[in-house]
């Protein structure tokens, strides 16, 4: 492609759209990388490189150059350019707010507190990891004072990841779940679950994760897996998209987190190839991007459709552990109510509870309520109140998860909304499709598929988080489905 | 902008070094672990993070800080970190503004489609396709050497891009030298009766192979903390960043070449590791040349790694995990059918004698071609003529001749002599060790590599790129560079013994 002074304005702005979004697959795959494949003495030019990286990307798309453009280009033809330009200007005018330098900064502090938090949760040492997250916090406050008229500090993070989300709108939901799930767990804290006793070998357990991806609708030539501590997804360009998930020999996590990737991999492949190398080419936002993680591993994935097909074939790997537990026992136990200290490793109910906790100790964090030092303590008691469980330690506790490490704040509750999401749109889903359980049953996951990618995934970014919520089931965020369905689930 | 110039320009350097070096991932990233449905992608990706950090290089804002800093690198001590990494960076900064950012452009994407063209073409031994291909490779490189002062011969110009300041005529005479003793030395070990290499093909699991490469690896110095090492069909070594060394090796079920690709490659890699930290980020953090490079490569592969000593160490070890296969075969049977030397078509497959005609066939159709004494058409004529002549072989097809490497479509025209360059200065440098340490023989024999290790680190890696190539081995080794030492090695280690 040449594109010249003389060329119209919108075509100049694709090309300038088009580098950057080279540069953010470049950024992608140093991501990737360093969380996959990188040795780890490897970690300081890595952050050096990831800085540079950034903040190139940043003062080119921050650019007069880019802003006059988009002046000119005050209205266009097309449903797709007009989407197209919406969400550059949005993303242009938050991105002129923040310095160039800040970007970098905040870049290379990534690098660095995230090899620092690693080392500080194999050891469960907080205090070697408190320093880089007083850094981040100092980081993400400066950050946050590049939007003075936001009068709610934690609503500028938010909108980082939630387009159009307030704080005061998470809170509400979240006051309605916890309202309704302390009880709902208190009421099965006795219940006597069948639990699952391994070993599960590892290669078994990968052999079956692919079984399940194979009939998903992954191929080798557009994706791969790896095995990775942190399960996560990544796409880098059209036709390469990344999943990795973790395989421990004690359970059975790694078929759900596996299927979890597969969701937001899926998502990001089906998007329409023409809004390649252009800002419409990702997911519209975190939260709907984990409905359809959680779609794939709750909704599908801890099914009694699924199972019933699955079932059979996961018994044959594993005969010494699951030859006697029939299906029911082993459907209950994979989604029994189950109060514990990881996140990641929690039901569909407890999560919330997980979520919550953290969405709150966010905000004290930042408004300096909690300092860091009282931070594992603060996290312990809150622990317990909600979820009635002792942390043993910060690497059972606070220093699970690596969000942090990396300076994502505000993203945590994306996660929980992505649950009420999910499931808003999958009764739309079956509203229109019906009899997904015995689809599932013969091994059938297309019509599922199809529909998503025809109702959300192809869409990318084209429509702002709530339109496209809008536009798929026909209302606003509404946490009421979600809990009917857990109080059905679970009743 | 109050900055000391010196500081600004380390700064921009920096930023140029963390785009290349981004680049450099995507590339080991390509070959290693994307997805074939990933490559359209990269192809933009990393069209976009070349260009990018060429226009950082070439920006006017660094050659006006080198105008600056003139007085600050004559003030200084010439071995000082400031006058060098002044003088190196004006030097590659001449060199990439004499070239039109659409000439780069026009080369890469000629590059891309002839190497595209390259892999059905040595498929099916079809030079006809290719030849188009070449033919515009060629072509470029002659625009290429209009863009810099006229050369003394025009393939300097292609030469200095991988072993800068090396001439031609330099390079002649050298292999002048080789061939004038190889070729009578390699008919000599052919009167003297084959040696049995047959238990060197087999079944070879390459998960232990594997295993075996890396337990190698780690005797030499790779560790888990700074090394990593990937199967690819060729194998390579590449820094994606200052303490990240990534090796690749091939891994054939029926040999144990990927033993000795595990321990070229290590000293490549070995090189990268020892640059000077201080270097980091700059122009002088890499290995100083590609005859350099490849000399450590080679110090590796075949100064220890074939040696009595080496084996005497690791032999039990391989007849430990291959006992069907060499349950029956003696140390020293075993060490002979490694070293054996045999006239063949394929470079990559070639012993330590032989390799270097494959490279002087090549340097010698390089210079016919691009200076116009030889057609792309009458290539493969030429190319199987000079074989025969050379090596006393018949090259029954193309794809087992002409189109065997893939260099040349890449455009890479002048990089071959830096391999055959590279085994040449391997024995300078390793005589000079040797003169330090003594006899390296008993610690090989322990499996110890460390003293050699140290000595090349502290005596070549930490330099890095900032003496020229010349100054470099004139440093390490107290000459010029000189085919002598290695002659003597070549002929002492394996001329046939008189009865």
């Amino acid at each position: 492609m040449s594109v010249t002074v003389d060329s119209p304005p919108l075509e100049r702005l694709k090309a300038i759209l088009a580098e950057l979004a080279d540069l953010r697959h470049a950024e992608t795959i140093l991501d990737w990388d360093s969380r996959v494949s990188m040795p780890p003495a490897g970690a300081h030019a890595r952050a050096d490189a990831s800085a540079t990286l950034t903040r190139f990307m940043h003062e080119r798309f921050v650019s007069d150059e880019v802003g006059e453009l988009l002046a000119t280009l005050e209205s266009v033809d097309g449903e797709t350019d007009t989407a197209l330009i919406r969400v550059t200007r949005r993303e242009w005018e938050r991105a002129r707010r923040v310095p160039s330098e800040l970007v970098a900064e905040m870049a290379h502090a990534a690098g660095v507190a995230v090899a620092a938090w690693d080392v500080a949760k194999a050891a469960s040492d907080f205090a070697s990891f408190s320093p880089h997250l007083e850094r981040q916090l100092e980081l993400k406050q400066r950050y946050i004072a590049c939007f003075p008229e936001t009068e709610t500090a934690y609503d500028v993070l938010l909108e980082d990841y939630e387009e159009g989300m307030t704080t005061a709108e998470v809170v509400a939901v979240f006051d309605r779940l916890k309202q309704e799930l302390v009880p709902l767990i208190e009421q099965h804290r006795a219940d006597d679950d069948v639990l699952l006793k391994g070993p599960f070998p590892v290669e078994r357990q990968q052999e079956a994760g692919r079984l399940v991806l194979d009939a998903f609708g992954y191929d080798s030539t557009n994706w791969r897996i790896d095995e990775t501590p942190h399960p996560f997804a990544s796409k880098t360009g059209a036709g390469d998209i990344r999943l990795t998930t973790h395989t421990d020999e004690n359970d059975l996590t790694s078929l759900f987190s596996t299927m979890h990737e597969f969701g937001h991999g899926v998502y990001e492949f089906e998007i329409d190839d023409a809004f390649a190398r252009t800002p419409l080419d990702r997911g519209t936002s975190s939260a709907i991007h984990e409905s359809q993680s959680r779609t794939w591993e709750n909704l599908v994935g801890r099914s009694h459709g699924f199972w019933r097909w699955f079932y059979p074939q996961l018994q044959l790997l594993f005969p010494e552990a699951l030859g006697k537990v029939n299906e029911e026992s082993f459907v209950r136990a994979v989604s029994a109510i189950r109060p514990g200290l990881i996140r990641g490793d929690a039901d569909e109910v407890t999560y919330a509870l997980h979520i919550i906790l953290r969405f709150e100790l966010e905000q004290e964090l930042l408004s300096g309520a909690v300092a860091v030092r009282d931070l594992p303590e603060t996290w312990n008691v809150r622990m317990k109140e909600y979820l009635g469980v002792d942390v043993p330690d910060d690497a059972h506790g606070v220093l699970q998860d690596m969000h942090w490490s990396v300076g994502f704040f505000g993203y945590f509750p994306t996660y929980q909304l992505g649950n009420v999401i999910s499931v808003q749109i999958w009764e739309r889903a079956r509203a229109d499709l019906g009899g997904l359980e015995e689809q599932f049953a013969r091994g059938e996951f297309s019509p599922l598929r199809d529909w998503l990618r025809d109702e959300i995934y192809r869409h990318g970014s084209k429509y702002p988080p709530r339109e496209l919520l809008r536009r798929v089931t026909g209302s606003e965020l509404d946490p009421e489905p979600y809990l009917e369905y857990l109080r059905t689930k679970f009743a | 902008m109050t900055k000391r110039p010196f500081d600004r320009l380390r700064k921009r350097l920096a930023e140029v070094s963390d785009l290349t070096k981004a680049a450099t991932l995507l590339v080991w990233d390509q070959r290693v672990m994307m997805p074939p449905g990933g490559s359209a992608a990269r192809a933009d990706a990393l069209g976009t993070l070349s260009r990018l950090a060429q226009e950082c290089f070439v920006a006017p804002e660094i050659g006006g800080l080198l105008e600056e800093l003139r007085g600050l690198e004559e003030s200084c001590d010439y071995d000082s970190f400031e006058a060098s990494l002044i003088r190196v960076t004006r030097r590659d900064y001449e060199k990439a503004t004499r070239v039109p950012p659409e000439l780069v452009g026009e080369m890469r994407r000629a590059a891309a489609l002839a190497l595209a063209a390259w892999g059905p073409a040595k498929e099916d031994s079809d030079f006809e396709a290719f030849r188009p291909h070449l033919e515009t490779n060629v072509e470029l490189r002659h625009r290429y050497v209009d863009c810099f002062d006229p050369p003394q011969e025009t393939y300097d110009v292609l030469l200095d891009d991988y072993e800068p300041d090396m001439k031609t005529a330099e390079v002649r005479q050298i292999f002048d030298g080789l061939k004038e003793q190889l070729v009578p030395l390699i008919q000599e070990i052919g009167q003297a009766g084959e040696i049995d290499d047959s238990f060197l093909t087999g079944s070879f699991d390459p998960h232990e192979q594997r295993e075996l490469g890396l337990e190698i690896a780690r005797r030499f110095g790779y560790t888990d903390e700074e090394w990593r090492l990937d199967q690819t069909p060729h194998p390579f070594m590449t820094t994606p960043g200052f303490g990240d060394i990534r090796l690749t090796s091939n891994l054939r079920p029926d040999d144990l070449s990927s033993l000795f690709a595990t321990m070229h490659e290590f000293g490549h890699g070995a090189y990268e590791w020892g640059v000077d930290p201080g270097f980091a980020r700059t122009p002088l953090g890499s290995g100083v040349s590609l005859g350099v490079h490849e000399s450590q490569s080679r110090t590796w592969e075949n100064l220890v790694g074939r040696s009595r000593s080496f084996w005497r160490y690791f032999y039990p070890r391989l007849q430990e995990v291959f006992p069907d296969e060499f349950g029956a075969v003696d140390e020293e049977m075993f060490y002979r059918a490694v070293n054996k030397v045999h006239p063949s078509l394929i470079r990559i497959d070639a012993d330590e004698v032989t390799y270097n005609l494959h490279i002087i066939v090549r340097f010698e159709l390089e210079q016919e071609l691009i200076e116009g004494r030889l057609a792309v058409k009458d290539l493969p004529a030429a190319w199987n003529a000079r074989m025969h002549e050379y090596l006393g072989v018949e090259v029954p097809s193309d794809a087992h001749g002409v189109l065997q490497d893939m260099h040349w479509a890449a455009g890479s025209l002048g990089y071959f002599p830096t391999y055959a360059l590279g085994n040449v200065i391997s024995v300078q440098i390793w005589e000079r060790a040797l003169e330090d340490l003594g006899d390296l023989d008993d610690r090989f024999e322990r499996g110890e590599f460390g003293d050699l290790l140290e000595w090349l680190h502290l005596h070549l890696y930490v330099l890095g790129r900032k003496f020229t190539p010349q100054e470099t081995i004139e440093r390490v080794t107290g000459s010029r560079i000189d085919a002598e030492p290695y002659l003597r090695y070549l002929r002492e280690k394996l001329a046939p013994q008189p009865a």
